[in-house]
């Protein structure tokens, strides 16, 4: 009888839980297994000491937020010239200034214009509203109006790598620096490091 | 009498039972065939010999493997990238298991019974780098640049889990070794061709799996794709493991000024000869007398051994274009590869086969005890015929890779490439819009197969 009682005592509140899980639960459907899991983007990634996600937000963030601190580029136009890559690991550097370039425009103080890369599709473009023929004339955007910028964004990243029997330290430096394009000047350098240590 | 027959039998029952049919497979002699009229130029009848090998409906790695590389010298490129993503799935599958227990997978409990042929092929790690080199070149010979940087990416990646899986595999067989009281150097065993791997071109090597190739080739593919911080890292890492070759420190010291274009406009294609000669040689096997101490006495018994002789592959030494001479610099020498994998495998092979031997030798003893002479003869038959050292490895990869880089302006040419049998022409054609163009030549026997 006493088990009885106790059974129900837990199921109780076992079928209230239930019930407001049911509520608040968004009804998506779930479509396959078990094995395969959605994670936090942000969530920190240590899974090898290679360069990994959480190096490459680490180091937009802290360079973003450095970035914003300098008043004299507020409302100035910005293009990314490269990071060059001095490591042995295949990093994408071209990720981290991308990272940095939606940072500081969410931030709204600069404005980001065409750079190296882009440049090859932009001219395309043009070119193909201008010279195929194939567009009203009064509508086609006009060769000769694109603005160039204020600053350029450039820098390298490196790395030491050190092993032992038992340890492998992984150091990373990632330098920027912010050029006035005209006088040729530095506006702003600042650098970030990263260290890691792993167990073999 | 009659209880010791029917021992017999279950012994050897029990034994053949284990054995299966990948035990009795010689991949060596398989590929023999294959190999021979592959050289004489009869792909097709190659292609057949591989099909006749491998007629169940589970296709193993190495069917996708040969397959692939077959199919490429025939000239049909979009079937052989197919047969090398069925063969790269088969790998995933590997990664995947290997990520999960962070062990090299697949390894079965009969090849300490029986032999490591049982064990389910895994591939080489060279051979998993050099799939998906091989990838990357198709795809760009295809024109799909989205297929091949995927492909190269997916070679760096495979070799830093290989690197992490090797690490791990290091300490595991030495705490085998010292487990089973095991000492695990191949130079302890009496009679096994020692200089095979002690060969300088073998110890030279970093590891048995990265190739300068497969890096030199990434940083041109990034380079190709105007991706410099990619770029940069590939003909690094080339150098690392080449050092002092001047194609090789030239594709990064000029790698800013070619990507700036400034000195290329108007003044041609950046091409890039790869040539292949060569077939990888293939693993053999060798039976040596191990002592083990059974029941108070030292028996021997019979453990076969791998053993992979050099293949001493013809190897050219410079192209000439239009009559014009261009040096071949060799960066891969996969046959020096296959050697040193099995050099870095040689400690695992020991301590697995002799934990055999000491099953044997308890076997054959008891054999000895129970049934004589006779009885025990026909008992080491038996576990004589189940032993063979694993034979299998991806045959018709190239012994040797050398490139040669050079800029050509618009217009055919006439490559003349140094084969066994003299001097041979091939035409290549450099068309206009091309900035970056790659020229595969394979040495195969006496001719030459531009893919």
């Amino acid at each position: 009888m006493t088990r009885i009682v106790s059974l129900s005592r837990v199921a109780a509140p076992a079928l209230v839980l239930a019930l407001l899980a049911g509520c608040t639960s968004t009804n998506s459907p779930l479509i396959g297994g078990n094995n395969v899991s959605y994670g936090d983007s942000k969530g920190v990634e240590l899974v090898t000491n290679e360069f990994g996600s959480t190096d490459l937000q680490k180091l937009a963030e802290s360079m973003a937020r450095s970035l914003t601190q300098v008043p004299s580029i507020r409302g100035k136009r910005m293009t990314l010239s490269e990071v060059q890559n001095k490591t042995s690991e295949y990093i994408d550097t071209a990720e981290i200034t991308k990272s940095i370039r939606v940072q500081l425009m969410k931030s709204g103080s600069v404005r980001f214009v065409a750079d190296v890369s882009g440049m090859n599709t932009q001219t395309q473009e043009l070119m193909r509203q201008n010279q195929s023929g194939m567009y009203d004339k009064s509508k086609t955007k006009k060769i000769g109006k694109m603005v160039g910028a204020d600053y350029r964004l450039e820098g390298s990243i490196s790395s030491i790598v050190k092993k032992s029997s038992s340890l492998k330290d992984v150091y990373y430096k990632l330098s920027l620096e912010l050029i006035d394009i005209e006088t040729g000047e530095i506006a702003w350098a600042d650098e970030q490091e990263i260290r890691k240590t792993s167990r073999r | 009498m009659k209880v010791k027959g029917v021992r017999l039998v279950t012994v050897m029952a029990g034994v053949l039972s284990l054995t299966g049919c990948g035990a009795m497979r010689s991949y060596h002699q398989e590929m023999q065939t294959t190999l021979t009229v592959a050289q004489q130029g009869r792909i097709d009848e190659a292609l057949a010999n591989v099909e006749k090998n491998n007629t169940g409906d589970d296709k193993d790695l190495l069917y996708f493997l040969e397959k692939g590389e077959l199919l490429r010298l025939k000239g049909d490129l979009p079937q052989s990238v197919d047969s090398w993503l069925k063969a790269d799935e088969k790998i995933r599958t590997w990664e995947e298991e290997s990520r999960l227990t962070l062990n090299k997978a697949g390894e079965a409990v009969g090849s300490v019974l029986v032999n490591d042929k049982i064990r389910r092929y895994d591939g080489e790690d060279y051979e998993k780098v050099m799939l998906s080199t091989m990838l990357t070149l198709n795809h760009m010979q295809m024109g799909n640049t989205s297929g091949a940087r995927t492909e190269i990416k997916k070679t760096h990646e495979r070799e830093a889990l290989i690197a992490s899986l090797n690490e791990k595999e290091y300490d595991k067989v030495e705490e085998d070794a010292k487990k089973n009281k095991v000492t695990s150097t191949f130079k302890n065993l009496k009679g096994y061709p020692v200089e095979t791997l002690d060969d300088p071109e073998v110890v030279a090597l970093k590891n048995g799996y990265q190739s300068a190739f497969s890096h030199y080739l990434a940083g041109y593919v990034y380079e190709s794709l105007g991706e410099k911080s990619l770029a940069a890292p590939g003909y690094r890492k080339a150098i690392e493991l080449r050092p002092n070759i001047p194609v090789l420190e030239q594709g990064l010291k000029e790698l800013d000024s070619r990507m700036n274009g400034k000195s290329r406009k108007g003044g041609g294609t950046d091409v890039l000869f790869v040539v292949e000669s060569g077939f990888i040689p293939g693993r053999t096997s060798m039976t040596i007398p191990l002592p083990v101490f059974a029941g108070g006495q030292f028996i021997f018994t019979q453990i076969a051994f791998p053993v992979i002789r050099p293949s001493n592959s013809y190897l050219p030494a410079n192209l000439s274009v239009n009559g014009k001479p261009v040096q071949l610099a060799t960066i891969s020498n996969l046959d020096a590869m296959a050697r040193r994998a099995l050099r870095d495998e040689m400690p695992g092979i020991i301590v697995r086969s002799t934990v055999r031997a000491v099953a044997k030798g308890f076997a054959q003893k008891e054999l000895n005890d129970k049934l004589g002479v006779v009885g025990g003869l026909a008992g080491i038959a038996a576990t004589a015929l189940t032993e063979q050292a694993d034979e299998r490895s991806w045959r018709t990869l190239p012994a040797y890779i050398s490139v040669a880089r050079t800029t050509l302006k618009k217009g055919d040419y006439t490559v003349t490439v140094p084969t066994p049998n003299g001097p041979t022409n091939v035409t290549i054609s450099v068309p206009d819009s091309a900035r970056y163009l790659i020229v595969p030549l394979r040495l195969v026997g006496q001719q030459v197969v531009k893919s």
